[in-house]
């Protein structure tokens, strides 16, 4: 890296001085040498030279401090006591990808273009070049803005004909996916990440493989040449950081996963959520790029619209601009970018918001400065005004972080831009104006508003009126340009002849000019200004006093939920699901989260639990859904027709709602699966609900690894257009063979290669697949396969398939023929997991029955009855009731398949699915018998702690509805605005039947650009 | 309890084969000393039900039979009114994906002169899986576009169409335009031209009224000119029964923008409309009272519409529109995947009742308030005098999921219980015996 900044540097002086260019006419030689003199110089965050002197030479900063000698050669400019700081960083730029750039040469996949370098496409134009000018910005750390791994950024002074300080800062990477409609892969979140993980191990082993060709040439047949690996493998080896786009805290917590897997240097573009888990995040400290963006006002006039907005958006509002504040508190180091702002005055507007919420000024001024300069090493030659540092400087005519003073100057690599004049001419107030030996007093103010109905009094627009002792006289004409004023009076009450036309210029507080009468007799005049009007006292503005909730939305946890060291529940009817079925009028005693005695009789010493009366009611073992798409942002990647290599954990939503709701229908573990569009699916992740937690938190840590398949319908794209291989059941099969064929020639290979040193030495290893690496799995009987299926042909068919390649599957999920051939099922030794009464919604559903789980039972087929559905999954008893009504199962059996039958399935029964001494503390407790259709759930318990009751909800709720109508009069009573990031109302995403046909992406669709 | 009841009845549930409509009422039937849930009062403990040609003729504690009556005792058995689902695509899908099944939605946005059913197939196999759960009428509707078409009462038994038909038409459905705003797609989709959108459309409607009120008004006259009474629009002549206020509108709104959209609309043109759907109608139940707007509440088992309000709102929701004084029933969710589970209607009723409201309203929901919402509560709806027998037996509660369904009638006739479901159960429990894997 040092070697690098180095040879960087002297790369920039190279450009600077010495031209290489051809000269076109003559030589250009200005002068190099500056002394700009009485300035308020802030030369880095917390040092501030009142009255001091910058010598600038030849691009760079000679000297800086109070009492310097002015070299002869230097040019003076006197800055009148403007402030002067080092120019500020633009850390974030995106630069638009000119047409020769559009396809990745080098990779099969057009969004991994990691050996691009945006620096070669950037060339500002005037306009972009003054907005970033008008707010101090020099300097501007460049960002590709299209792909997957979208490019190298860099850093470039601010220039007509940019000089690249830093061509190769980071990679910049993004979640970018086109959604379900889109035919390449990725096209959902889910596949973006296995994609990033992939390509990484994809550098690793490239580069191991150029390596290993150019050493044994002789031994190893040559691979075609990859330029986006062989940069990436070299960023990853030198430690350069990797930044994610984040567009929520979910996305940044996904971004530091991958980079803490591959074990580098994480950077973000900040998305203002990261003050929702501020803890996760900055156990990394990464360095995040934040823009200056705030969300607008949430449009809550009309009461019905306000309905569209979920509370978390309202909060976020209130919120967002104190998230800066909270990750410099955390110790994380913070840079600023426009980025993204509808109009760029706000910047500074925004800037000064974060300050008043507590941002210390040295840490704003170092997140424009000194921190990006550092972090994008560059630090020995941007970021501060030093001797040897860049003549890069914002010159501002008072405090910068006062947005209205104004930047008027900028010196870059030595040269000035100018960017307005030193003095805004200002003719407002009053004047002593002398004609002859007379004083008279101008007068000039801004009409009031309100005289002529649409008619805004704007700028320039003045007033006034001329007087002398009683006389006063209005001006009829006024125009002023820049620092010129002309105006005509009628001049005979004041003795003149006729009308007058003054003519004059400002200097600072004086005007000078000459005036004209009638007959053409002119005067000259002068202007002393006497009372200029006092800036309007501003209210600062406060930071937010609401207390974050876990998750936020609602119903979330301000405070840790109930845990305590025991629970006594006496005399409840307990279904254990266990051996011990039901038992009435007993006792059960959690401890530590954990079942610890069931008994007839319970004491322990008085305070040491937390006791709970069971007398007429119920408790039964917390329920298992062995199928949802709950808590998941993304779930199907269906670009191919084999993508194993995708994982549910990897897009977990521990704030779906769906998740407290859920458990308060009893219901504590689910089977979080990958959806149904190809043949061989993603991982699937079996979670806890424990709400409130991050994602990695729900994950049931012992839970063996899985994977989803499905046959039929779906998976040969029956229901849609779609031209992917296989369009029957027969080429499922192929699919499946295929699959399996070549993992195990992948695993065949793998191995002779790890045991024999001399083929370590010599080849190339084989490439590190993350799809043939699960497809392994399987094989190896340490993966489960959970099957969606419905025919019994493809049943058979998959069972076959499996033996054939020694592995058994876990489950067969819906299963809705599997009545029919329950004898197989149960010969192969699989589990199956069914809806209750689906049916007639598509051809191979229509033999589908709700005997279905009731007849597979009686074959000894161990069975669950699943939800697919957010809505379902709230009611899992009474699906289990189902089976009492059709095909006659006894309600201890019917429960199981909602209990200790799915935990089975899942293999998770160590632990949860029955009441039995050493499991783990997941219970629910029923007002009534819980497979009555009039019993509700009272209270759900996660490993021995209180997730939802009846009475905590209630309390949620009232909370969070005063929470709600407070952010609104808040809302109404905060003046307009007219900009900042729209808000687009997400309380309305409704999601009722959501099964596995659904397409990708909701959650997300609230904040764009 | 059934198998007391197998042994008086003749047995008719012929599995493994298709259903065959039940045969016209011949003789008199009087069912003894049963539950009897008459909706429009109480519940009888222990009373007899007398009915003859299709009807019912006498609800009383003791009732003397005639000597041509056939006499059942159902002590302890429940009688209630048949279900009745107020809406759905019943018998106009087969299957949802597929498309040669498909018979509920005209291409087009208006539609108002296609009626259902005719393209009602009597011979659905969900329709004997519908009623093996006591739902023994439904009102099937056109779903799609602005204006849908006209729906049509069928009772769940019968050789054809006609013979299905106990009512037609019911209601018109039109589908209310969506208020909200949205991320436009474009930056060019701003709020101003969603919302001139949306004016658009609510003018559409209005201009379409007023064109069915003229054309009302041009055919209602004599007309000198023969030539002219030649000249037909078909879609215009169909809106007559619901312009003039005869035949009501069933607007599809759940939120409340649209609904009080739709009501002013209603209002406004003075015509008779019903709010199906109805998500929202708890936060509005003040304007619903005052104008006397009858809810088609769809559904109770769903999820609330939005994240903030409370988990248990929609399973609340009857209970809110009864306190305060709302007219409502209870529909199934409709439309894909869940036309084949109408079945479970009574489950929502009962997940009503476990929030609060009272069981017999429950029943009352998806009985006799739904035949007063669809104007046939003379007929059907409840256990009285005169009304069709139209009625089923159960062996518990009729709202629980564990109850069964022993017996049903359709004026009169008695309704095959077998269906799909059961013939493949038997179908499979013979494989499995001759397997020697179960029993029985």
């Amino acid at each position: 890296m040092i070697q690098r900044i180095i040879v960087t540097f002297i790369f920039i002086c190279g450009i600077i001085y010495p031209q290489i260019e051809p000269i076109k006419d003559l030589h250009s030689n200005p002068p190099r040498v500056w002394a700009l003199t009485h300035g308020m110089v802030h030369t880095e965050p917390g040092k501030f030279l009142k009255n001091a002197t910058i010598i600038i030479r030849d691009g760079k900063i000679a000297s800086v401090g109070r009492y310097i000698k002015i070299p002869m050669d230097a040019y003076e400019i006197d800055l009148e006591e403007a402030h002067v700081y080092p120019g500020f960083i633009e850390s974030w730029f995106e630069v638009k990808k000119s047409s020769s750039h559009e396809k990745s040469r080098n990779h099969w996949s057009s969004k991994i273009r990691s050996e691009y370098q945006v620096v070669d496409d950037f060339k500002p134009d005037e306009k972009i070049l003054n907005n970033l000018h008008s707010l101090g910005f020099t300097t501007a750390h460049i960002v590709p803005d299209a792909g997957i791994f979208r490019g190298q950024s860099a850093v470039v002074n601010l220039t007509q004909n940019p000089v690249s300080l830093n061509p190769s800062v980071s990679q910049i990477m993004n979640f970018e996916y086109a959604g379900w409609e889109s035919k390449e892969y990725p096209h959902s979140l889910l596949g973006v990440i296995a994609l990033m993980r992939q390509t990484f191990y994809d550098a690793r082993w490239y580069q191991e493989a150029i390596g290993k060709l150019a050493k044994y040439p002789e031994e190893n047949e040559p691979i075609k040449l990859n330029a986006a690996l062989e940069v990436l493998a070299q960023s990853m080896g030198q430690t350069d950081p990797f930044t994610f786009m984040t567009r929520d805290e979910h996305y940044s917590l996904r971004g530091l996963k991958i980079l803490k897997e591959f074990n580098l240097k994480p950077w973000l573009l900040g998305n203002g959520f990261e003050y929702r888990r501020l803890k996760e995040i900055s156990s990394v400290k990464p360095f995040i790029i934040h823009p200056l963006n705030f969300p607008e006002k949430p449009k809550v006039l009309d009461p019905n619209r306000a309905l569209q907005y979920s509370t978390e958006q309202l909060k976020h509002w209130d919120m967002a601009p104190d998230n800066i504040f909270a990750l410099v508190e955390e110790g994380i180091h913070v840079a600023f970018s426009s980025h993204g702002l509808k109009k760029k005055q706000d910047f500074r507007k925004n800037l000064q918001n974060i300050m008043d919420r507590g941002l210390h000024e040295d840490i704003a001024l170092a997140s424009l400065t000194t921190i990006p300069a550092e972090k994008m090493g560059l630090e020995k030659s941007i970021g501060r005004i030093a001797q040897g540092m860049m003549g890069n400087l914002v010159i501002v005519d008072g405090d910068y972080f006062d947005p209205k003073s104004r930047v008027f100057s900028l010196w870059i690599g030595g040269d000035e831009h100018k960017i307005a004049p030193r003095f805004l001419p200002n003719f407002k107030g009053k004047w002593n104006v002398s004609i002859g030996n007379k004083v008279y007093t101008l007068e000039l103010k801004k009409p009031k508003p309100g005289g002529k109905k649409g008619s805004k009094p704007s700028a320039g627009k003045l007033g006034g009126t001329l007087s002398l002792e009683n006389l006063s006289e209005k001006l009829t004409q006024i125009d002023i340009f820049e620092s010129e004023i002309s105006f005509s009076i009628n001049g005979s009450p004041f003795g003149f002849d006729g009308f007058l036309t003054f003519k004059g210029s400002l200097e600072k507080d004086h005007i000078t000019g000459s005036l004209i009468d009638a007959s053409g007799k002119d005067f000259d005049w002068n202007g002393i200004r006497i009372e200029m009007k006092p800036p309007k006292p501003r209210t600062k503005k406060k930071a937010s006093v609401l207390a974050l909730a876990y998750p936020e939305g609602a119903y979330g946890f301000t405070s840790k939920p109930h845990q305590p060291n025991a629970i006594l529940i006496n005399d409840a009817t307990i279904w254990t699901s266990g051996p011990k079925g039901i038992l009435e009028e007993w006792d059960i005693l959690f401890e530590d989260g954990k079942v610890k005695k069931i008994a007839p009789d319970i004491r322990v010493p008085k305070g040491s639990a937390t006791l709970i009366d069971g007398l007429g009611r119920h408790v039964t073992p917390g329920l298992i859904d062995a199928h949802s798409h709950s808590a998941a942002s993304s779930i199907n990647e269906g670009a191919q027709n084999v993508t194993a290599e995708v994982r549910i954990q990897d897009v977990l939503d521990g704030d779906d709602i769906s998740i407290f709701r859920e458990l308060a229908g009893g219901l504590t573990t689910a089977n979080i699966l990958h959806g149904s569009a190809n043949p061989i699916g993603g991982q699937n992740a079996v979670i806890k609900l424990r709400w409130g937690k991050a994602p990695d938190g729900l994950l049931f840590k012992q839970a063996p690894q899985g994977i989803k398949f499905a046959l039929g319908e779906n998976v040969k794209q029956a229901n849609w257009p779609g031209s992917r291989y296989p369009q029957t059941r027969m080429g499922v099969e192929q699919v499946m063979r295929d699959a399996f064929l070549s993992a195990k020639s992948y695993k065949v290979r793998k191995a002779n290669y790890d045991k024999n040193s001399r083929l370590q030495r010599i080849k190339i290893p084989p490439r590190y697949d993350l799809e043939l690496e699960a497809l392994v799995e399987i094989l190896d009987g340490d993966r489960l396969v959970h099957c969606h299926s419905y025919r019994q042909d493809e049943i058979m068919m998959l069972i076959e398939v499996a033996e054939d390649f020694g592995f058994t599957i876990a489950t067969f999920q819906h299963v809705l023929e599997g009545y029919k051939v329950a004898e197989k099922i149960k010969a192969h030794g699989a589990g199956a997991s069914t809806f209750t009464d689906w049916w007639a919604y598509k051809f191979e559903v229509y033999d589908a029955i709700p005997y279905n789980g009731a007849l597979m039972t009686k074959n000894g087929v161990n069975v669950s009855f699943n939800s697919d559905s957010d809505e379902l999954a709230r009611r899992m008893n009474l699906e289990a009731t189902k089976a009492v009504k059709y095909g006659n199962l006894s309600e201890v059996e019917a429960l199981k398949l909602v209990t200790i039958n799915p935990a089975q399935q899942l293999q998770i029964d160590e632990w949860v699915g029955s009441l039995e001494e050493g499991k783990d503390a997941d219970f629910v407790v029923w007002d009534g018998p819980p497979l009555s259709v009039f019993s509700t759930c009272l209270e759900t318990w996660v490993d021995g702690t209180l997730y939802y009751s009846q009475a905590l909800a209630k309390k949620m709720e009232e909370r969070d509805q005063t929470l709600r109508t407070d952010l609104i009069q808040k809302i109404l009573s905060t003046p307009s605005t007219s900009s900042g990031k729209s808000i687009f109302p997400n309380a309305e995403h409704h999601r009722d039947h959501v099964g596995c046909d659904i397409s990708d992406e909701y959650r997300f669709l609230e904040i764009a650009q | 309890m059934k198998r007391f009841l197998t042994l008086i009845f003749i047995v008719s549930n012929l599995f493994g084969n298709d259903q065959i409509p039940g045969t016209i009422q011949r003789r008199p039937i009087l069912l003894k000393g049963g539950i009897l849930h008459t909706v429009s009062g109480d519940v009888l403990k222990g009373y007899d039900l007398l009915f003859a040609n299709g009807k019912i003729v006498r609800v009383e504690k003791e009732i003397l039979p005639s000597p041509e009556t056939e006499v059942f005792d159902i002590y302890d058995l429940h009688v209630s009114p048949g279900f009745i689902a107020p809406v759905s695509q019943l018998g106009l899908v087969e299957i949802g994906q597929v498309k040669q099944s498909r018979d509920f939605a005209e291409i087009g946005d208006i539609n108002p002169n296609v009626r259902a059913n005719v393209s009602y197939n009597p011979d659905s196999e969900i329709i004997p899986v519908t009623r093996s759960n006591g739902i023994l009428m439904a009102n099937v509707n056109p779903a799609s576009g602005r204006i849908s078409g006209q729906s049509s009462l069928m009772m769940l038994d019968g050789w054809t169409w006609e013979d299905a038909t106990l009512m037609h038409p019911t209601a018109l459905h039109l589908n209310w335009p969506n208020m909200r705003i949205r991320k436009g797609k474009t930056p060019k989709d701003t709020e101003k031209k969603q919302r001139e959108k949306i004016q658009k459309e609510v003018q559409a409607l209005d201009d379409f009224i007023r064109e069915a009120k003229a054309y009302d008004k041009r055919t209602s006259v004599k007309l000198i000119n023969a030539e002219e009474k030649q000249i037909v629009d078909i879609r215009l002549a169909s809106m007559k029964p619901y312009i003039r206020g005869t035949k009501p509108f069933f607007i599809h709104a759940n939120e409340v923008r649209q609904m009080e959209a739709a009501i002013r609309w209603g209002n406004k043109h003075q015509l008779d409309i019903v709010i199906v759907g109805g998500r929202d109608s708890w936060r509005m139940t003040d304007m619903l009272v005052h104008y006397n707007i009858p809810v088609i509440l769809q559904s109770v088992l769903t999820t609330p519409m939005r994240r903030f309000e409370p988990i248990h709102r929609p399973y609340e929701t009857p209970k809110l529109l009864a306190e305060n004084g709302v007219r409502f029933c209870i529909a199934p969710k409709t439309g894909y995947p869940h036309n084949g589970n109408i079945r479970n209607l009574p489950y929502e009723a009962a997940m009503a009742v476990r929030h609060g409201l009272d069981m017999e309203d429950g029943l009352r929901a998806i009985t006799l308030s739904a035949a007063e919402i669809l104007g046939v509560e003379e007929k059907v709806g409840s256990l009285d005098n005169g009304k069709d027998a139209t009625f089923f037996l159960s062996d518990g509660n009729p709202l629980d999921i564990t109850s069964t369904v022993v017996k049903a009638f359709i004026q009169g006739r008695e309704v095959d219980l077998g269906d799909r479901h059961k013939s493949l159960y038997e179908k499979y429990k013979e494989k499995y015996r001759q397997l020697g894997k179960i029993e029985q």
